[in-house]
């Protein structure tokens, strides 16, 4: 979409709640736990740990805390049972609508201030994501249908993706190793990060294929640990302890028809929904692709990258290879982009983390990758073809 | 199917709800039928109560035409099930009945290390018996030769 078209601010939503602290647990140590056998505690903790930190970073107690939603890997009552909270608004969801059902439920007037609690033991758990027990396989159909001709996986449903892609809109393949390269320039600058060792685009290259024509580096880790986050209503946000973190808008499509036969993902590869969602957010927001300072995007897998950056109109669509190459999203790149390293090189925590980034950018507590005058951040994810954004400013 | 047969080597069961199973009985006849609605004409993969273009629950089964063409391919380098060792590939062809269906390309596979593409390639439908008895719909390339199966 083209910024003429971008509309004025509608929605009520619009800044009526804000971010006003984050936490997450010791992901590098708790890495090297788990690989030395260690079991340092389970999904529940990992929530717990991390909304400690959370409130210390606001300066609040559970007794401020008047809703609680969960991430999708914990259950809601015993999460709520284990952080020892009665809410009056509660429930489960993924990293983007966790950030959006709290936004409405505030605005609505359902519950003031609002515990975003994720955890997931996922590595030391042993949690398959491809093979016959494949996760997500109960709410998304296309992640075991095709198991008996051994589809599996989800990194060979994106593998699928982009090798049309490439086909369709005559991409290099190579140049998708930039993607990995930049987020890990990024992550080499954050003392969170898990993967902090700089690669280069030849070692990406010489990396094996994992389903082919995606390499070890197109792929996430998959890592334990937990991330919290406290939402706010406005007014109350600027008593605190942090500069508040808005939330200027919220967009979303889902592409559901023919997702369990691939349809959207192989021959729209999102374009659509990631359109329609731009397109939402930027009404709401009042702004557009041009004023934004910071791009983080859901990435599983790299191939989320450029699909992304041509759906949000970051680039033109069939002009990404040489947005990357030319304009760049890594350090000293026109459009700072995963500045935290991203899954592939800072934290699986399933888009949570991400949050995390864009209020630590636009509050100014980055260190050495701080983007200069961060003042509005767009985060958005795709997840099985469900496009949702969210516009963070200052 | 054969005690002998190892877990590990157990080809991954099908999901099996109730309008998948009619679609599964004419692929072990090697006739793959899949839904066609009355109404709007048009066909669905995988089988649902209703039409999914028009909402319709007039279906009915019909033989496909066995023709295809080639929309994506894959080559797994990881092994992630008994039955399928590594490497092997994974093709997403349209049908030319309309909706796309995920399979595997039996050989002769074309060139494709050399930067060659599967895409747009026209595969034709053949059925594989699985060491544990199962029948799988699979393609192979369609040379423009009438096939006998």
């Amino acid at each position: 979409m083209s910024e003429k078209e971008i509309k004025r601010p509608s929605s009520n939503l619009r800044r009526a709640a804000a971010v006003v602290g984050v936490g997450h647990t010791d992901w590098i140590g708790d890495w090297k736990r788990v690989r030395a056998g260690e079991k340092p505690t389970d999904s529940y903790g990992y929530g717990a740990l991390a909304l400690r930190e959370a409130l210390a970073d606001v300066g609040l107690t559970r007794a401020d805390i008047d809703g609680l939603i969960v991430g999708p890997t914990t259950a809601y009552e015993r999460m709520s049972e284990v952080l020892g909270i009665n809410p009056r608004w509660g429930d489960q969801a993924d990293a983007v609508l966790s950030v959006a059902q709290a936004v409405m439920a505030i605005e609505a007037g359902l519950a003031e201030t609002i515990a975003l609690v994720y955890g997931n033991d996922q590595r030391s758990a042993e949690i398959q994501y491809g093979g016959p027990q494949a996760m997500g396989g109960d709410a998304f159909l296309s992640y075991v249908y095709h198991s008996p001709w051994g589809l599996t996986s989800q990194g060979a449903l994106y593998a699928l993706t982009f090798r049309a892609y490439c086909h369709e809109r005559g991409f290099d393949p190579l140049d998708l190793g930039l993607v990995a390269v930049a987020q890990r320039g990024w992550s080499s600058m954050n003392p969170n990060a898990v993967m902090r060792k700089r690669i280069t685009l030849d070692e990406y290259r010489e990396a094996r294929y994992i389903c082919e024509p995606l390499r070890l580096y197109d792929y996430c880790m998959i890592n334990d640990g937990g991330v919290a986050l406290i939402v706010t209503t406005a007014e109350r946000a600027k008593k605190l302890r942090k500069p508040p973190v808005y939330i200027e808008a919220l967009g979303r499509r889902d592409l559901n028809r023919g997702a369990t036969s691939l349809e959207p993902r192989l021959t729209d590869f999102y374009l659509s929904a990631q359109q329609d969602c731009a397109r939402q957010a930027y009404d709401m927001a009042g702004f557009g692709p041009r004023d934004m300072d910071l791009f983080q995007v859901y990435d599983s897998f790299s191939v989320h990258v450029p699909l992304a950056l041509e759906g949000y109109g970051y680039c033109e669509v069939g002009d990404v290879g040489r947005f990357l190459r030319e304009e760049g999203i890594g350090p000293g790149g026109k459009l700072p982009t995963n500045t935290s390293g991203g899954h592939l090189s800072e934290t699986y925590m399933q888009g949570w983390a991400h949050q995390i980034e864009c209020v630590r950018q636009l509050r100014g507590e980055c260190g050495e990758r701080q983007v200069p005058d961060c003042r509005h951040a767009h985060y958005t994810s795709d997840v099985a073809g469900k496009a949702v954004s969210i516009i963070y400013s200052r | 199917m054969s005690q002998a047969t190892s877990e590990a080597a157990r080809t991954p069961q099908p999901v099996l709800g109730l309008y998948d199973r009619p679609m599964w009985e004419s692929i072990r006849e090697r006739a793959m039928k899949l839904q066609c609605c009355t109404e709007c004409g048009g066909f669905q993969y995988p089988p649902a109560p209703v039409c999914v273009h028009c909402l319709s629950p007039k279906l009915e089964w019909r033989v496909l035409s066995g023709r295809a063409t080639i929309v994506s391919w894959v080559v797994f380098h990881k092994s992630y099930l008994g039955a399928y060792p590594a490497p092997y590939n994974v093709i997403a062809v349209r049908l030319a009945e309309g909706p796309v269906m995920v399979s595997n390309l039996e050989p002769p596979l074309p060139d494709g290390d050399l930067g060659g593409s599967w895409i747009g390639k026209s595969v034709r439908l053949t059925y594989s018996t699985m060491p544990d008895e199962l029948v799988l719909p699979r393609f192979t390339i369609d040379d423009g030769e009438p096939k006998q199966t």
